[in-house]
Order: C-alpha cells, then sequence, then structure tokens
C-alpha cells in the first residue's frame, strides 16, 4: 500500500496519497465496513503512543491510546476531512490524556515524594560543566522522577499546559489547537504554569538547602 | 552547595526539558491492537444506529441552529405586533374615553 511507504519517508506525493487513503477508509468505515478501522489503528498507533507516552506514566500508556481509538471511532462521523485525520487524532489523544489527569485529580491520589538522591540531582546539573556531563544528568532516573513530582503538584490544565508548550516545544497556537481552547487562555495558563513550576523547584532547594545546613 | 539563581534555575529546567525528551518510545503490542478492535465492535453493535447513518450528528446541530433562528424570528415578530396592537388598543381605549368622560360630568 503506497500510504504506507508515504507513513516511513513523507514527501508531498506520499503524504497526499495518505491522506486520501485516510478519508476512503474513514468513508468505508462509516458505512459499516468496521474492520478498516484496524488500518488507521496499525498507521497511528505508534503517533499516538508517542503523544500519550508524554502526558501520562509509562505503565498507563497503552489504556490511554486504547481509550484515544475508542474515541476516535466514535467520533468518525464528525471528522471533517478539512485537516489531516493524523492531526484531528493528535487533538483526541491531547484531551484524553487531559481527561486522564482530571479522573486522576478526582481519586485525590498522592503525588510522588522526593528522597535524598533526586535533591542532590539539582547540584549535580548545576555543578555540570560540560554538555556530556549535563546530558549525563538529563538522563538519569531521578531527573524523570523529579519532573514527575514537581507535575504532579500542577492542575490538570497547567501540567498539560506546560507539558505541550515548555516540554514538547509546540507553539501556543500549536497547544491551543490540539487542546480546543483559546489562544490567550493556552498563554495565560503556560506562562502560570512555569511559574509554578520555578516556585516548585526554588522552594525543593530551599527546603534541601535548609536541611543540609 | 549552590543558591538557585535565575540562571541556575533555566538550568534546572533544561535539564529536565531534556529529561522529558529522552523518554523511552513505549511499544503497544499485537494484543493491544487487538483488544481495542473488541471495543471498537462492542461500540459499533451499541451505536450501530448512529454509525448507519453517518454526519446525523451534524445534520442533528445544523437542524437545532436553524431552529433556534427561525424561533427567534418568530417571536420578534409576535412581539413586534402585539406591541403594534397593544398601542393601537390604547390609542383607541384613550378615544373611547376621551368621547366618554364630557357625559359623565
Amino acid at each position: 500500500m503506497p500510504g504506507h511507504v508515504a507513513a516511513g519517508c513523507p514527501s508531498l506525493i506520499g503524504v497526499q496519497t495518505l491522506v486520501s487513503d485516510d478519508l476512503e477508509i474513514i468513508r468505508r468505515v462509516l458505512h459499516g465496513e468496521i474492520d478498516r478501522f484496524a488500518e488507521l489503528i496499525a498507521r497511528y498507533q505508534q503517533h499516538v503512543a508517542k503523544i500519550t507516552n508524554r502526558h501520562v506514566p509509562s505503565d498507563r500508556v497503552a489504556e490511554v491510546a486504547h481509550d484515544v481509538f475508542v474515541r476516535a471511532y466514535t467520533s468518525l462521523s464528525s471528522f471533517s476531512g478539512q485537516t489531516p485525520f493524523e492531526h484531528w487524532l493528535s487533538g483526541i489523544a491531547v484531551r484524553t490524556c487531559y481527561d486522564f489527569w482530571r479522573a486522576r485529580r478526582r481519586e485525590e491520589l498522592p503525588v510522588s515524594t522526593l528522597s535524598t538522591e533526586h535533591q542532590a540531582w539539582m547540584d549535580h546539573v548545576l555543578a555540570a560543566e560540560s554538555d556530556d556531563q549535563f546530558r549525563e544528568q538529563a538522563r538519569r532516573q531521578e531527573a524523570a522522577e523529579l519532573l514527575q513530582w514537581a507535575l504532579g503538584h500542577l492542575s490538570a490544565e497547567n501540567r498539560l499546559v506546560l507539558t505541550l508548550v515548555h516540554l514538547d516545544g509546540y507553539t501556543v497556537r500549536e497547544a491551543a489547537g490540539l487542546l480546543g481552547w483559546s489562544v490567550v487562555n493556552v498563554k495565560v495558563r503556560a506562562h502560570r504554569a512555569r511559574q509554578m513550576l520555578r516556585t516548585l523547584l526554588l522552594e525543593r532547594k530551599r527546603q534541601e538547602d535548609d536541611t543540609t545546613q | 552547595m549552590t543558591r538557585l539563581n535565575d540562571e541556575n534555575l533555566k538550568k534546572v529546567e533544561r535539564a529536565l526539558t531534556e529529561a522529558h525528551r529522552l523518554r523511552q518510545e513505549p511499544s503497544l503490542g499485537a494484543d493491544w491492537t487487538l483488544r481495542v478492535m473488541r471495543d471498537i465492535r462492542r461500540e459499533a453493535a451499541g451505536h450501530g444506529q448512529s454509525m448507519m447513518f453517518p454526519g446525523i450528528d451534524r445534520l442533528v446541530w445544523r437542524t437545532a441552529a436553524v431552529a433556534a433562528v427561525l424561533a427567534l424570528v418568530f417571536t420578534g415578530s409576535v412581539l413586534f405586533f402585539t406591541n403594534r396592537d397593544t398601542a393601537e388598543l390604547t390609542a383607541l381605549l384613550s378615544n373611547e374615553i376621551d368621547v366618554v368622560a364630557p357625559v359623565s360630568e
């Protein structure tokens, strides 16, 4: 199938073939050929898994990605075809991640705690002199856990916006498009969420310094 | 021990961003696709009616929008004509009173 070739090396003709292929599959699914939806899953499961992996814990990626495709199927009739299916699906993936954290907040699960290794990690980062040393610190488990700890203190909205804009590097406009929110809303939240992250890190560092003194 | 000034804070933020980008790629597996398709077939059985008429949702919303506009126009015209009738009736009654008033004196 030409679409599969295009997925690996997206030339302009390849992308157009993929898009028209998607539209044809969607048309057939909507006319009752439900099994054809598996082709869309095969085509985009890695893309969806990548998005969900950046927003939810690793052990929940499969479950959230599952929800994304079920949601995509149930709202398939609302897909207008004006934007590529991949983009439409990305929006659903991001909003499903948002719902995941909103539901999690209702459960009121405790946020993870930090050990002395996490606290020392910041000092190691600041002491890193070369790029290699800096990257080595970023690769450490403590870095990922400290980030999760900080994100765990933010609301679902702020968490999502911070991840999209500051960590993933989406523009405010792109993030707003994915979330279905206004640009102003995302801009304000992105600024506020970053300030909150900074305050958390500063407080953490201050506590650490107080205990070591 | 290093104090967190603005520059240091940016360095920690950069390290956290790097950590975020270094997350391992997930793999979902073949069983996962089968489970998703099983749920989708179940969903299709439950919502077979709406899937048999693709675009029905959009049609319903468009009809609702048109109905709302029509209702607004209808309400507006009723209010407009009722007010005009009321004004005419008031003028007529006041005319009646004017005519009747000298007789009662």
